[in-house]
């Protein structure tokens, strides 16, 4: 038997309001006197209430806050990602700290086999020095002969420097005291006309001199 | 006694930062189980819930105090929810049974396993009952039933009428009682009328 105000949204309402203990006197009277007299809709709400009893199953797994004032919790697979990153690291440093170490007992084992070598080389020359009739061989012998000619050699450059800047010294001196004298030729040749010129002047002063007397001496 | 919400936002807003923890405290499992049941993944619910409060946290100054925080705060969530749920349907999903599988669903425990297992069988069932119904109707029930939120947090929330809440309330449960009902659970049944 359906209900006869199906379409009423105003009682669905009210129901739901009473469904949910939300409803105000008033609605709880419009929704009872309307069950009574409606076996749908009582139906209805003895379903509904199952319904929402069945709800209560499913519940939320209880879990860290997600948000913290303090700091944020990580997802799981931020968590998962992080853990992976610092395996990875942790690898990535074990192998480079054990490649390394590898390299450097490498490099070791072929600088003594280097060593080695040169000194067996070193070995082999003594003995075909030594082979050779007459022949001797003493390191600090050789070394100080070499040291000898090289401070020989030293000097002797030294030596030749040093006169190649004594004649240019000297050639310099030369050009200068050559070029004093000229100037000194110039200067007095410049005093001599001076003088000339000078000499004129008073010569013609003189006369001037004579002459205005002279003619002063007459007029008296 | 504690402070309410309206008197921490007002902190909050005032400078107190460290009243948003009383916030976060207060709503942080109930925002997170809101989304849990939106998407069905506990990770995205936890996601959601501290992408939420960092939402709320970053906007808390905006926030006008016209409606409670806690709407304000299902608000962001359901919004949340809602974007991962459309990016949803153009990738893969995980699925109820994965979740399921992996132990994510607790379940009423009883005294025996026999128990245990029908409650696990029941809210498998539930939970697909939920996932079957339309969005709007879904978010209506998810916050009343599971979030115990009133007709009008749930309209704040939501940003739709009473009226409309109350009606979507009323197909969901109806929805739920038809499929719960075709799965043969008991409970939807509806009982015998009480003699007149």
């Amino acid at each position: 038997m359906d209900c006869e105000r199906t379409g009423d949204e105003g009682l669905r309402a009210d129901m739901m309001d009473v469904l949910y203990g939300e409803a105000d006197s008033a609605a709880r009277t419009r929704v009872g006197e309307h069950l009574e007299g409606c076996a749908a809709c009582r139906g209805e709400m003895a379903a509904l209430r199952g319904v929402r009893r069945d709800l209560r199953a499913w519940r939320v797994p209880a879990t860290r806050p997600s948000f913290s004032p303090r700091g944020v919790y990580l997802p799981r697979w931020a968590a998962a990602a992080a853990l992976l990153l610092i395996g990875f690291g942790a690898t990535l440093g074990a192998t480079g700290y054990d490649s390394l170490r590898r390299s450097l007992a490498a490099q070791e084992a072929r600088a003594a086999d280097l060593e080695r070598r040169h000194q067996e080389e070193m070995r082999a020359l003594q003995a075909s020095i030594a082979r050779v009739p007459g022949a001797s061989f003493d390191p600090a012998t050789l070394l100080a002969g070499i040291d000898a000619r090289i401070d020989e050699r030293l000097r002797e450059s030294e030596s030749r420097q040093a006169g190649r800047v004594d004649s240019r010294l000297a050639g310099w001196q030369k050009q200068v005291d050559a070029q004093r004298r000229v100037d000194m030729a110039r200067v007095a040749a410049s005093l001599s006309y001076l003088d000339g010129r000078h000499g004129q002047q008073l010569a013609r002063t003189n006369e001037l001199m004579g002459y205005v007397l002279e003619t002063s001496a007459r007029k008296r | 006694m504690g402070r309410t919400d309206e008197e921490l936002v007002e902190a909050c807003q005032a400078g107190e930062a460290s009243a948003f923890d009383g916030l976060v405290a207060r709503w942080e499992d109930r925002i997170r189980g809101a989304a849990f049941r939106f998407l069905g993944s506990e990770e995205e619910a936890r996601d959601v819930a501290q992408e939420a409060f960092l939402k709320a946290y970053r906007s808390l100054a905006g926030f006008k105090r016209e409606a409670r925080f806690s709407s304000w705060l299902y608000q962001i969530a359901t919004n949340l929810c809602r974007d991962r749920l459309r990016r949803r349907k153009t990738r893969a999903t995980v699925s109820l049974d994965e979740m399921e599988e992996t132990g994510s669903v607790m379940v009423e425990t009883g005294p025996g396993a026999q128990d245990r297992l029908l409650q696990m069988d029941l809210a498998r069932t539930v939970r697909r009952a939920i996932e079957s119904l339309p969005d709007e109707q879904r978010e209506v029930v998810i916050l009343k039933e599971y979030q115990d939120l009133t007709f009008l947090e749930i309209a704040q929330a939501l940003d739709v009428p009473v009226s409309t809440v109350k009606t979507r309330l009323y197909r969901g449960l109806g929805q739920l009682r038809l499929r719960l009902e075709r799965e043969g659970v008991r409970g939807a049944a509806p009982l015998p009328a009480p003699a007149p």
